[in-house]
């Protein structure tokens, strides 16, 4: 072994904890690449592969009733590979042991017996049901699993008013369904919503459906234009109710997946930079020191004839070693974490295997950054090394040069004290480097704001959704709109104690080249058990014939109140009315707009129908509510907001406590890597010093202070840098994560700041006082002796 | 050795200094028996090794002695504890090292200001810097003034205030001739305005011509104390 390799591992050793430091906050930034990589790419691969093999639809379309023959006609059309027809029903069920109803969305399969060649369910036990049967079922997994069933288990379902005992003869995965939501619901429910397979003959029977079909899919050959072919659909099925048909990024399930998998490759692109800047700067600091410690062994080596690029090289090997600690560490927890988390992400949605590829790729791409962050961190300390003539190496650093400027002149006439002095020149003395340690440590309060952030805006999504916008205890899904009339048989269910009708009529809206496709909702006037608020809270009534579109329409539309907005009705006479947009009002679940109901009534000319009744109930009489429900065919669902709420919330705690912890740790683990790296390269340059306070007749607390004030000044001058980062990082992901299904508010609050302030500034006086111990072992009579 | 009409600052009897490295027991003083008096500027001279910087060390309160006593007038430093030493050190020692051993981010009377801080009689900063020679560069940052210049600031950060000892190890040892002669000028001068009691470690045995006694070092040993009946300028030691 060369000297030099002997002086590196020495080197490396006496600095093992500093290291150490630096190197977990580089496996962080590896970690968090691998994992939001591999799961990304595990999703991506699952989904991709279940897709293909199960043949997912590119469009589907629903229409009332059209006749078998049409879905040949769609199939003919240029770029169609197949075309497949269905009959498509949401149920109302009835299972065992069950005191609240269950909906299900009953689907036809093909008479022959066989799988249907679209979308195509991958049987997980028994059978499929037989094609004459008439009381057999398949039913999703999940449900089967949430309701504790087994291949032979019964339930009842109402088939057009008639209740019908079904078997279930096997359960299936299907790739529409990789998250199921059922009408009216934010969220899955695996036990109260099912899809159900039944033959075609005995669906077609209970709905009247004998040759025709209500729900087609279609798929496409690889370059064909979708939009042309929906075009050509809608005209197809326009004689017979169709609603519009729509491409594969808007199939409920697909869009909360792939939404879910763009975050995944947004964390894997925003959150590691911040990881490797940090490290890049804690290994310019820790190397610079060495250097300056060992400047005379530099002028040795120089002066014994070795070449700069040696030792430069020493150097950058030298922080090449961190890095493959770091490296080490974040591929073992990151291979880990990422497969972990590919599971429980295949158990939130319901694929039937999980392809998990180890990504070579990432893990190179991981190992190659961090090693560059730590050889750009190096570079320059090195090269400086390399660079310094042997003569000047070997004598002794000029000592710091300190001037009076501005600053210095103010903090004088302050009178501080002369530690407190020597806190303020030193880091005035140093300001970029102060400034690098604070944004650093601004990083730690911004992920911890950034988390913090997440949970206010939660909250108050819950808030405006459940306590102000929706205050109903039930919603009951009609299965096709019902007179307002309807309202006097929903009244008289036991225990209701208030009913409001709503309707909801699939529009698209046109602003210019932009459209949506969504449902405009209309009430009664007063209606107070579900209404419309704005972002003040303020209760919002459409008034005339304008509409009140939600501020996730409004800025995808870019619309304002005052502007006109084209409306196109998917249903009924699908005529487009032009209409003012009369105001814009929160709302974080999915689109929606507003409109009065007279004038909704004017523009179908249809009366006034409900879809939809909003009930609030007698807790006492839910029993008897819940058996009548059971029971009564025009239901599609009944949706209880208090399931949904608790639903809603066992998901987030679930995932935003993971996450928490997750971003607690990591804040704390950049937060202890640079004060533990700051203080001791504090302590290293100024020992003589302390030691020479220690002498003078300070104490160790005094001297203590020096070295615990400097850090925990920067500490606190990070504070609002890191404020001003969270809010920035806390809006880039409000921004990144809104989508269609959901939009997240920016809230941010005095708490969450105090709160990341104080972890920051806590952890920060926890690893500099671990620092400061080494203040009491100051051997004070050789540390006068030698000259530094 | 004692005389009843002088008054003893620094007694040693006895006094043991042993370290453990590696193994070996060295004895870096082996039984000092040794009496300083008031107002008098000894010098300890020696070889390297010889043990007058243990010495130094422990009447400063820095390092205890392994045996023997030592006694700075009544108090036995040997059973002060760390607390009770930096509390010693801080009313009544003043140092000055070879290396000035300023601190780097405050001026001259920033360094001095640091000292009468936490004393409970001091001179003002300026008034000390004045007495070394140094009241025109009060502002000065230590990286602006010469290695005399610095070592004077030192001492008046030493004396400001008002030690009754000034312990100086190797004040010259890195500074040239006519630096040192200025050095060596405020040592004096201290010693007599102030009457402040002064020990110097030296190499250079030209600068015992100025002491009123000088204490030779060899092995852990005293060799001999001379006390001078006459005594010269520092401007006139031959270096």
């Amino acid at each position: 072994m060369h000297a030099l390799d002997i002086m590196l591992l020495r080197d490396f050793r006496r600095l093992w904890s500093q290291s150490l430091a630096i190197a977990l906050v580089l496996a962080c930034g590896v970690m968090i690449l691998l994992t939001a990589f591999g799961m990304h790419r595990a999703l991506d691969d699952t989904l991709t592969a279940f897709y293909e093999r199960n043949e997912m639809a590119d469009i589907w379309a629903n229409v009332d009733r059209a006749p078998s023959h049409v879905v040949n006609q769609i199939a003919a059309l240029d770029g169609v590979t197949q075309a497949r027809g269905r009959i498509e029903k949401y149920l109302i069920l009835d299972i065992p042991g069950r005191i609240k109803s269950a909906s299900g969305l009953a689907l036809s399969l093909p008479v022959d017996g066989d799988l249907p060649d679209l979308n195509v369910p991958i049987v997980r036990s028994g059978r499929l049901p037989a094609p004459r049967a008439s009381d057999e079922v398949m039913v999703n997994e999940p449900f089967a699993i949430a309701n504790g069933f087994e291949v032979g288990d019964t339930f009842s379902a109402l088939l057009s008013g008639q209740k019908r005992e079904l078997t279930i003869t096997g359960t299936a995965l299907s790739p529409e369904f990789v998250y199921a939501i059922g009408p009216g619901n934010l969220m899955p429910d695996d036990a109260g919503f099912g899809v159900l397979w039944l033959p075609e003959i005995a669906m077609a029977a209970a709905f009247d459906m004998t040759g025709a079909v209500n729900s087609i899919a279609v798929s496409l050959t690889r370059d064909t234009q979708p939009e042309a072919v929906v075009a050509d659909i809608d005209d197809l099925l326009d004689p017979y109710g169709g609603s519009g048909a729509f491409l594969r990024k808007d199939q409920m399930s697909h869009a909360f997946v792939s939404t879910e998998i763009e975050q995944l490759k947004n964390m894997a692109i925003i959150l590691p930079p911040i990881f490797f800047g940090i490290s890049a700067f804690l290994v310019n600091m820790v190397i610079g020191r060495i250097i300056a410690l060992e400047r005379t062994e530099i002028g040795l080596m120089k002066a014994l004839g070795y070449a700069d690029l040696h030792i430069a090289a020493h150097f950058v090997l030298l922080a090449g070693l961190t890095a493959l600690i770091g490296i080490a560490l974040g591929w073992l927890t990151g291979g880990l974490a990422a497969r972990g988390m590919a599971g429980l992400y295949a158990q939130y949605f319901k694929f039937p295997y999980l392809i998990f590829n180890v990504s070579y790729d990432a893990y190179a791409i991981s190992g190659f950054l961090a090693l560059l962050t730590a050889a750009i961190g190096a570079l320059r300390s090195a090269l400086g090394a390399a660079r310094l003539p042997p003569a000047v190496a070997m004598s002794p650093p000029a000592p710091p040069r300190y001037k009076k400027g501005l600053l210095d002149r103010m903090l004088s006439s302050l009178r501080l004290s002369q530690p407190t002095m020597m806190i303020w020149r030193s880091l005035l003395r140093w300001p970029v480097r102060t400034f690098m340690s604070a944004v650093g440590l601004s990083m730690a309060v911004a992920v911890l704001i950034a988390a913090g952030f997440f949970i206010s805006a939660m909250d108050k999504i819950v808030d405006v959704a459940f306590s102000q916008s929706n205050r109903q205890d039930a919603m009951l899904v009609f299965t096709a709109p019902r007179p307002l009339s309807a309202l006097e048989d929903v009244r008289r269910l036991p225990g209701v104690i208030a009913v409001e009708g709503e309707y909801q009529a699939a529009v698209t809206l046109h602003n210019g080249h932009l459209n949506k496709q969504l449902a405009i909702i209309t009430r009664g006037e007063g209606a107070t058990l579900a209404r419309a608020v704005d972002d003040q809270g303020r209760t919002v009534e459409p008034q005339g014939e304008g509409i009140i579109i939600t501020n996730r329409v409004a800025e995808v539309l870019d619309l304002a109140r005052g502007d006109m907005v084209d409306v196109e009705f998917m249903t009924g006479r699908k005529e487009t009315f032009r209409l003012p947009v009369s105001g814009v009002v929160t709302q974080y679940f999915g689109l929606g707009a507003y409109m009065a109901r007279d004038a909704m009534a004017h523009l179908t000319r249809d009366g006034i129908e409900i879809s939809l009744a909003n009930i609030s109930l007698d807790s006492a009489a839910s029993d008897a509510f819940n058996q009548t429900i059971k029971e009564t065919p025009a239901i599609a669902s009944a949706v209880r907001l208090g399931d949904m709420l608790s639903g809603f919330e066992d998901t987030l705690d679930q995932n935003v406590n993971t996450t928490n912890t997750l971003f607690i740790v990591i804040a704390m683990l950049i937060t202890v890597g640079l004060t533990y790296n700051s203080a001791r390269i504090l302590l290293s340059e100024r020992a003589r010093e302390l030691a020479s306070l220690r002498i003078l007749g300070f104490s160790n607390s005094e001297v203590s202070y020096v070295l615990v004030g400097e850090t925990m000044l920067i500490a606190v001058l990070a504070q609002p840098l890191g404020w001003i980062f969270g809010a920035l990082i806390s809006s880039a992901m409000a921004s990144s994560f809104t989508s269609d299904l959901y939009s997240i508010p920016l809230v941010l609050t005095a708490a969450s700041f105090a709160k990341a302030s104080l972890v920051v500034l806590g952890t920060s006086l926890l690893a500099v006082l671990f620092v400061r111990r080494r203040i009491d072992r100051f051997d004070l009579v050789s540390v006068m002796k030698t000259r530094e | 050795m004692t005389e009843p009409d002088r008054e003893a600052v620094f007694r040693t009897e006895n006094l043991v200094k042993t370290y453990h490295t590696g193994g070996v027991d060295v004895h870096a003083l082996a039984g000092v028996d040794l009496t300083l008096y008031a107002r008098e500027l000894s010098v300890l001279l020696g070889p390297s090794g010889s043990g007058k910087s243990t010495l130094l060390n422990i009447l400063g309160g820095l390092d205890h002695a392994t045996s023997g006593s030592v006694r700075f007038r009544d108090l036995d430093l040997n059973t002060l504890n760390d607390r009770q030493l930096t509390r010693y050190r801080r009313d009544h020692v003043g140092f000055v090292f070879q290396f000035y051993n300023l601190v780097p981010s405050l001026t001259a009377r920033e360094n001095v200001q640091m000292v009468t801080d936490i004393s409970p009689n001091p001179m003002r900063p300026e008034e000390a810097l004045d007495l070394v020679g140094m009241g025109n560069r009060i502002d000065h940052f230590p990286a602006e003034l010469s290695g005399g210049q610095q070592q004077r600031v030192a001492i008046a950060r030493a004396i400001a205030k008002r030690p009754e000892v000034l312990l100086c190890d190797e004040p010259t040892g890195a500074l040239d001739i006519t630096t040192g002669v200025q050095v060596l000028d405020a040592i004096k001068q201290i010693n007599e305005t102030l009457g402040t009691t002064a020990i110097v470690i030296t190499h250079n045995a030209g600068i015992q011509a100025m002491a009123h006694r000088v204490v030779r070092f060899l092995d852990g040993k005293i060799a001999s104390v001379v006390e001078n009946d006459t005594r010269i300028e520092p401007s006139q030691i031959e270096w």
